[in-house]
């Protein structure tokens, strides 16, 4: 087993003045590591895809490992397997849409998008071209609705924006294409129902996944939504007048043009299955130097699922065919890692007991993290959180450590577990990752991530294990090992900093510079926004909101997802006060905030 | 990691509803900026080495301005630094900056100055176990202090600190106060004349004062049997009448009466080594004791060399030639070559140097990498090196340290042209 205590007195020195030696970790922490990542990406983990066979079966090896540590479940738990509960997808059971008497289309030529809302949908077919609506404080005018009633109709529009407008207002009009956007716009009009008239030629008739499933907004955008193929939207057209590369040809230098109706009374059904199925952590106590397993922990955990076959998240150069994505360095690097810390603090305990946890459903939204961060612990429980995400592919020595900000002890511990560590540090403040630290650092505990940077095999199948640098994520092992070691020794624990996420990263947006101070909630199915929190000091705060309220109006506009609230955003202005309603304990309430610039 | 089509969706959403609190100031890290070729001297103080550790031992404390004709910032053909330096790692993180770092004999612990004491502005003094990371603070906490070095043999640890000075809180205070208005001077080094040479003896934690003479004393260190220690002092700025030209600049450039003396390691036998007008400090001895090195700056302040000398300061060479700011010279255990740092390249471009002993052939430049690189210290065993870098980015220089390749180094210094 790995002793970092008696690493750093004897091996280091060595290190340091000797080239020969360059920082190198035992032997045996190598080879554990490699054991670990083979099993992790071998045969049967299938890309460790969250809620699958594959994910569960590096479970049990994660579970055994831990076990043989003799490592506890936590306090209210039996076991160190800790399944939640996510909305996997939505599937379409099978919706239609018919236009008069004869004009019948269902199965492969129509499909329900996850955001829509179930039901029917009746009216006259009012086709509004590509269905966009730019808010009214734009430089930019546009609205596809314009001098139209759409009420109770039922919008018939193009996908995407018009490909030829100017340059500056393209991305205004881009913004707001999405079909979230599109619904929305439809939707705050009145409109019964929309359709989407796709350029794709069929949709593949064993695939029912409904298209446009978010999980960081699951819920429903509020107006019965489809889209249907070429050749249904070629029939829906025909005997207007219209065809559909006519219409585009039409509408693509960027002219809104005039929204008519077409012909045929149209009925629209949707029906869909939101499909929920689990994921689990593993999450295990080992015991302080006292053998102690009372909280506060250190906490130390990596994700542990990858992206199964592929999916929306994969980088699949070929085509998108379904492949193993192994995800040796995403994450069994640093699964691994934190099996190597687990073994070296087993056999010497810190000053804490150490929290031992790895992940699922990371990939898909930090589900598995935001899980336990909310059902499991209490934000005391746990005096500080180091996580590993890729850390496999040490280069030219460099290490990148983000969260710094998050505590004003990192700074010391870094820099002191740096000496034997020997990097070249990348060293950031801020803690918003697109990592499970992130569940962590919103509830207030101070975060720490490592990091060995990106690669060309970002999640696609070519992450293999005989890509990674085993002797670096020895090193990095190490590095968090010691780094978890110098935390426990502090008490109390270290003080929580809260960092701002830096306006410089947001995009050119006009609206970025508008500030409500509001910390939305993600992925849950409530309809409206639900607040996460508000920041200090902001004018949500001021305005009365907090914690647990749901706002369902925004200057006017209905906010049923965060999509909408997007989009309420894009129409406000520094300093003109808004309506805000919003529900606390389900009581109805409305309150005036006054959005202030970005400080 | 989170994969590209959902973490943009986070990021876009995190950065719309989260502010920042901290923002890059204008200018800040715009110090490489075009400068003009003569600059007033606080100013130039300002400027120079963007934010590095500290001139006191070997830096530019002297008043300088870019030589007319250097090159400017840019690319020149100088092949990477990786032929010479590998494996290279932060040593130091926390604290705004920190720099001087010196290896125990044993190279089994550096000695080095960071801003990061509670409540003081300034530097303090720090000792860092290389083996453990553990770190504790030598000097007491108050005041300003700079340049410590180990005594070879016992450990000791000798540094330059005013904690003495009775207003050395209410300076700190000011300069907090100063720093919170916004305004940020780059670096102002105001020759403390109640400055002293203090040494820690180690085992038993106790403090011994080895000057005090009126004016600034600092930037000592040891001979390699821990005998003598050389230092720099403008002591004879306050021991004599000034009159005239000498007189104003007493007001404007304290540092140019700066010369170099050596002492008993007691303290005993002060001995005046220099007597040319203009800056001389930074001194160190070579590694056998055979000879001293140190930076001296022209009269007029803006050109830094490098010279050698005997410990007793006769036979004075002079190393370098740049018609630059060469300073920071550190002796190579090798005996063979001396490092140092230079702003060849642009006035606030300093860069890691080396040049042979007797500075017979061209200097040879080292680091490659955008920023601050300078104050370089070999580890005793010739294979490492130390220096002070802002490579990381930030606004204050870091201590580095790196496996250096000797072999290399012998290699291209022999290939080196004529001087």
């Amino acid at each position: 087993m790995l002793d970092l205590r008696r690493l750093a007195a004897a091996s280091l020195f060595v290190g340091l003045i000797a080239p020969s030696s360059a920082g190198s970790a035992p032997a045996q922490t190598e080879d554990e590591l490699r054991a670990d990542v083979a099993v992790l990406t071998g045969p049967g983990t299938e890309g460790r895809a969250v809620g699958s066979p594959g994910a569960a079966l590096a479970r049990r090896y994660l579970i055994s490992e831990l076990e043989a540590l003799g490592a506890a479940p936590l306090p209210d738990a039996r076991e160190l397997g800790l399944p939640f509960g996510f909305l996997a997808q939505v599937d379409d059971l099978g919706s239609s849409l018919t236009a008069g008497g004869h004009k019948r289309f269902g199965g492969d030529q129509v499909r329900a998008f996850a955001f829509s809302e179930t039901g029917e949908a009746r009216g006259e077919l009012l086709f509004a071209g590509f269905g966009i609506r730019v808010p009214e404080n734009s430089e930019v005018r546009y609205d596809s609705y314009a001098g139209q009633d759409v009420r109770d109709r039922v919008a018939v529009v193009l996908e995407g924006a018009p490909a030829e407008a100017e340059d500056g207002t393209l991305a205004t009009l881009r913004r707001h294409a999405s079909l979230r956007a599109k619904a929305a716009a439809a939707r705050d009009r009145g409109a019964a129902g929309l359709v989407v008239l796709s350029e794709r030629e069929a949709f593949d008739p064993e695939d029912r996944t409904a298209p446009g499933f978010d999980i960081a907004a699951p819920g429903s955008q509020g107006v019965v939504t489809v889209r249907i193929d070429r050749a249904a939207g070629e029939r829906l057209l025909a005997g207007s007048g219209l065809t559909l590369e006519g219409a585009r040809r039409e509408l693509d230098r960027g002219d809104p043009g005039e929204a008519r109706l077409l012909p045929g009374f149209a009925t629209l059904t949707v029906s869909l299955d939101r499909v929920r199925a689990s994921g689990a952590n593993v999450a295990a106590l080992l015991p302080a130097a006292d053998g102690r397993l009372a909280p506060p922990w250190i906490a130390i955990g990596a994700h542990y699922d990858h992206l199964g076959m592929g999916g929306a998240s994969s980088l699949n150069p070929h085509g998108g065919a379904p492949a193993v994505h192994p995800g040796a360095d995403d994450n069994a690097s640093g699964t691994a890692a934190v099996l190597a810390v687990a073994r070296a603090v087993a056999a010497s305990p810190l000053d804490r007991p150490l929290l031992v946890a790895f992940w699922s459903g990371e990939e898909s939204g930090l589900l598995g993290s935001n899980a336990f961060v909310s059902d499991r612990i209490r934000p005391e429980d746990v005096a500080a959180y180091v996580n590993l995400d890729m850390v496999g592919r040490l280069r030219e020595n460099r290490l990148t450590v983000q969260a710094m900000g998050s505590a004003s002890v990192w700074p010391s511990i870094v820099e002191r577990a740096n000496v034997p560590g020997g990097f070249d540090l990348a060293l950031s403040d801020d803690p918003w990752l697109p990592t499970d630290s992130s569940a962590f650092n919103a509830a207030g505990i101070p975060t720490l991530n490592l990091f060995t940077g990106t690669h060309p095999d970002y999640h696609r199948p070519s992450d293999t294990p005989d890509r990674l640098n085993y002797p670096g994520l020895a090193r990095v092992a190490r590095f968090a090992g010691l780094v978890a070691r110098r935390v426990a020794a502090i008490d109390p624990p270290p003080e929580f900093l809260r960092v701002e996420r830096a306006a410089a990263d947001t995009p050119a947006r006009a609206s970025m510079s508008v500030y409500t101070g509001t910390i939305p909630e993600y992925a849950t199915e409530i309809e409206g926004l639900l607040l996460g929190g508000v920041m200090e000091g902001g004018p949500a705060e001021k305005a009365g909101l907090r914690k647990g309220d749901v706002i369902v109006e925004f200057g006017g506009a209905a906010i049923l997802t965060i999509y909408d609230y997007m989009g309420a955003l894009e129409a406000v202005r520094i300093g003109e006060p808004v309506t805000v309603t919003f529900l606390r304990d389900g009581e109805r309430h409305t309150v005036t905030l006054v959005p202030t610039a970005r400080p | 990691m989170l994969g590209s089509l959902l973490s943009g969706l986070h990021f876009s959403l995190i950065n719309m509803f989260v502010s920042s609190r901290r923002r890059a100031g204008p200018g800040r890290g715009g110090a490489r900026a075009a400068l003009p070729a003569v600059l007033p001297v606080v100013l130039v103080l300002a400027l120079s080495p963007a934010g590095f550790a500290g001139p006191a031992s070997s830096g530019s404390a002297g008043p300088a301005g870019g030589p007319p004709g250097v090159r400017p910032n840019g690319e020149d053909g100088e092949p990477d630094e990786s032929r010479f330096l590998t494996r290279i790692r932060r040593l130091t993180v926390e604290g705004r900056r920190a720099g001087e770092g010196y290896f125990s004999p044993d190279g089994r612990e550096m000695v080095f100055q960071s801003e990061r004491a509670p409540g003081n502005p300034f530097f303090q003094i720090y000792l860092m176990s290389l083996e453990t990371g553990d770190v504790r603070r030598v000097s007491p906490g108050q005041g300003k202090t700079t340049c410590a070095f180990i005594r070879p043999g016992s450990g000791d640890i000798l540094f330059a600190s005013t904690h003495h000075d009775p207003h050395a809180v209410q300076k700190q205070k000011d300069e907090i106060a100063f720093r919170e208005s916004g305004r940020e001077r780059r670096y102002e080094w105001d020759y403390d004349p109640t400055m002293d040479i203090f040494v820690e003896e180690r085992g038993a934690g106790t403090l011994a004062q080895l000057t005090d003479a009126e004016g600034y004393d600092a930037e000592g260190s040891y001979s390699p049997d821990g005998a003598w220690i050389v230092f720099t002092s403008n002591r004879d700025m306050f021991e004599r009448k000034l009159e005239g030209r000498e007189a104003r600049l007493a007001e404007v450039d304290p540092s140019y009466f700066a010369e170099i003396y050596r002492m008993r390691a007691d303290g005993s036998g002060e001995e005046r080594l220099t007597e040319v007008p203009g800056y001389d400090g930074g001194p160190f001895f070579f590694p056998d004791g055979s000879r001293i090195v140190w930076r001296r700056f022209s009269e007029d302040g803006l050109i830094a060399d490098i010279w050698t000398a005997r410990p007793d300061g006769s036979d004075p060479r002079q190393v370098t030639d740049f018609g630059a700011m060469s300073w920071a010279p550190y002796v190579h255990p090798s005996l063979e070559y001396i490092l140092f740092a230079s702003n060849k390249l642009g006035f606030s471009n300093f860069e890691v140097y080396m040049v042979d002993v007797a500075g017979e052939k061209e200097p040879v430049r080292i680091t490659t990498t955008a920023g601050f690189d300078g104050l370089p210290v070999p580890t005793p065993d010739g294979r490492g090196l130390s220096w002070t870098s802002t490579r990381h980015g930030g606004e204050g220089g870091q201590i580095y340290l790196a496996d250096w390749d000797h072999e290399a180094a012998l290699a291209a210094l022999g290939a080196a042209p004529a001087r």
